[in-house]
């Protein structure tokens, strides 16, 4: 008995480092090496969709790890590359995954800029997911946001209206994608994403955006109205707020600072990323409309 | 024969294998929670873990009762004194491979009822996008105990001439990895695009995946989980193969066994 009070007072001396030893580990580290795809088929035998499932979980709780220490100002860049190794792996395994297609669409493209995978891996879940419409919404939208392709992307918004029968994709598949700016199509995106985006984490992250391309919208606006009268772009934010055409200075939730370019695009200095979201090798920083 | 299988399920409770799977099913109170971290798929992730805790009991009992079973009778010297009365030893076999295949059938109703209660459980919270394919559902978990039932014979087959419960759980454990994989291979390996492989590989591939049992013919959980339909004719095909199969495997298992050296 004596031994046993011994043994579980070492024990309660070692958990509480161990455990401190554990969460400081570096998150790469936890992300860890996967086996070839071919490897955890044959080790998951019959619980495939579980392993699937997992890793989508593994990456996820991985990612919002260190959203959570970004709130804090702690500020450690994700791990790109290996959270699309993992992500790939699972659909390998569970291709119906929508966690796995729903949370790469966000990350592999505003984060890691890799558009082409993105669109690759999610017309792979098209294959699989036949009555989803969001697949072809996302990859209609990489086409019109990101590689500015209409002809590409209004193929997919229509298919995204065959299968929701929703007006939003039908119209950006036809006329109003052609008139509208790329703001519209970040503002259309992230409200269908907000919407439906059922973790209060993933809400957030599409809500913070979405305020950021709604200022942008207010900016460009006034933009339009200031050139309309004057003829000429406005030099500045500050002009636009001097002479009225701005009722207050719009704020970006990221932390950055609104700019107007040289040739009137809206920009800001936070590049639509929090503070060392950029600092991936391979990310050139947020997307300016 | 029937005496034998009563007495098979009484003995498993008395081993307290019951109490063993009332503690393991209390993780299926865990599954809402844990589904709950799923973006957009709850509901599925939460029948997808539920199904796959099913299997997983349904592995562990396969395993351990086919392959020790027979094996621990022989050791209690219990085997010998039921072979004094009037009857076979394949008789003795066969009833005490009906006796555990009953009971793995009967766990897996009861676990997949719990699961269907979990799943109504997260869908009531967090109604999913489609409906839930209920009748996949049952499926998935009727296929998935026969195919557990598959694994005892093959238990079985193991216990009919090994000597300790080493082949049985082992050997076991590689048939189910390889039984579990051999699809994916034979599809490999006969596709057209394959060219790098000799004529007498892809024979002797072939053959061998004839003579394994095809585990993941029994894997229904994607069409349960994400309403994919199931082809009528392919389920009855596999309802036909798992009979089929599983007498062969059971009937040689009681050859073997009235041919062993029994002191």
């Amino acid at each position: 008995m004596a031994l046993l009070a011994c043994l579980c007072a070492l024990y309660a001396a070692i958990i509480v480092p161990f455990a401190s030893y554990m969460r400081s580990k570096p998150f790469a580290e936890k992300l860890g090496t996967l086996p070839t795809v071919a490897t955890l088929k044959f080790m998951s035998a019959d619980q495939k969709l579980f392993v699937g499932s997992s890793l989508v979980m593994k990456v996820i709780i991985y990612f919002g790890g260190l959203a959570e220490l970004a709130k804090n100002r702690i500020i450690i860049p994700p791990d790109y590359p290996a959270m699309s190794r993992t992500i790939h792996a699972a659909v390998k395994l569970d291709p119906y995954n929508i966690d796995a297609y729903y949370f790469a669409q966000a990350f592999l493209t505003w984060d890691a800029r890799q558009f082409t995978i993105a669109n690759d891996l999610l017309r792979e879940g098209m294959k699989y997911r036949t009555w989803d419409w969001y697949l072809p919404f996302f990859i209609g939208f990489n086409y019109a946001f990101f590689l500015k392709d209409f002809d590409s992307a209004a193929q997919y918004y229509r298919k995204a209206g065959e299968l929701s029968g929703q007006e939003l994709h039908i119209s950006l598949a036809g006329r109003y994608m052609q008139e509208a700016g790329q703001t519209d199509h970040a503002i259309a995106y992230l409200t269908v994403m907000a919407k439906g985006a059922r973790s209060p984490m993933a809400r957030k992250t599409f809500e913070t955006r979405l305020v950021a391309f709604k200022q942008v919208k207010r900016i460009e606006l006034a933009r339009d109205a200031f050139r309309e009268k004057h003829g000429r772009l406005p030099s500045s934010l500050h002009a636009l707020i001097e002479s009225g055409y701005l009722a207050d200075k719009p704020v970006d939730p990221y932390g950055g600072e609104f700019f107007i370019a040289a040739d009137g695009k809206v920009g800001t200095t936070s590049k639509f990323a929090f503070k060392g979201d950029d600092k991936q090798p391979g990310n050139k920083g947020g997307t300016k409309p | 024969m029937l005496n034998l299988v009563e007495i098979t399920l009484k003995s498993i409770l008395r081993d307290r294998v019951f109490h063993g799977i009332i503690f393991s099913a209390l993780v299926f109170l865990l599954i809402p929670s844990v589904a709950s971290l799923s973006m957009r798929q709850m509901t599925e992730l939460s029948m997808n873990l539920s199904l796959s805790l099913l299997s997983f009991i349904l592995l562990l009992l396969a395993l351990f009762l086919g392959g020790t079973h027979l094996w621990k009778d022989i050791e209690r010297r219990y085997t010998y004194s039921v072979l004094t009365l009037p009857i076979s030893r394949s008789s003795y076999l066969v009833g005490k491979f009906l006796g555990i295949a009953i009971f793995i059938f009967a766990v897996a109703c009861l676990l997949g009822l719990v699961a269907a209660g979990v799943v109504v459980f997260s869908s009531g919270i967090y109604p999913p996008e489609r409906p839930i394919a209920w009748d996949n559902f049952v499926a998935a978990v009727v296929l998935d105990a026969l195919k557990y039932i598959l694994v005892v014979a093959t238990a079985f087959l193991f216990s009919s001439v090994g000597t300790s419960f080493f082949l049985p759980v082992f050997g076991t454990i590689c048939i189910f990895f390889v039984g579990s994989a051999s699809q994916q291979v034979y599809d490999y390996i006969t596709a057209p695009a394959t060219t790098d492989i000799s004529l007498f590989t892809k024979k002797a591939a072939t053959v061998v995946y004839y003579l394994l049992p095809n585990y993941s013919a029994f894997d229904y959980k994607v069409n349960a989980v994400y309403g994919v339909p199931i082809a009528g004719s392919g389920l009855l095909l596999t309802l036909a193969y798992f009979a089929v199969y599983a007498l062969i495997v059971v009937a040689l298992a009681a050859l073997l066994f009235e041919k062993r050296e029994m002191n």
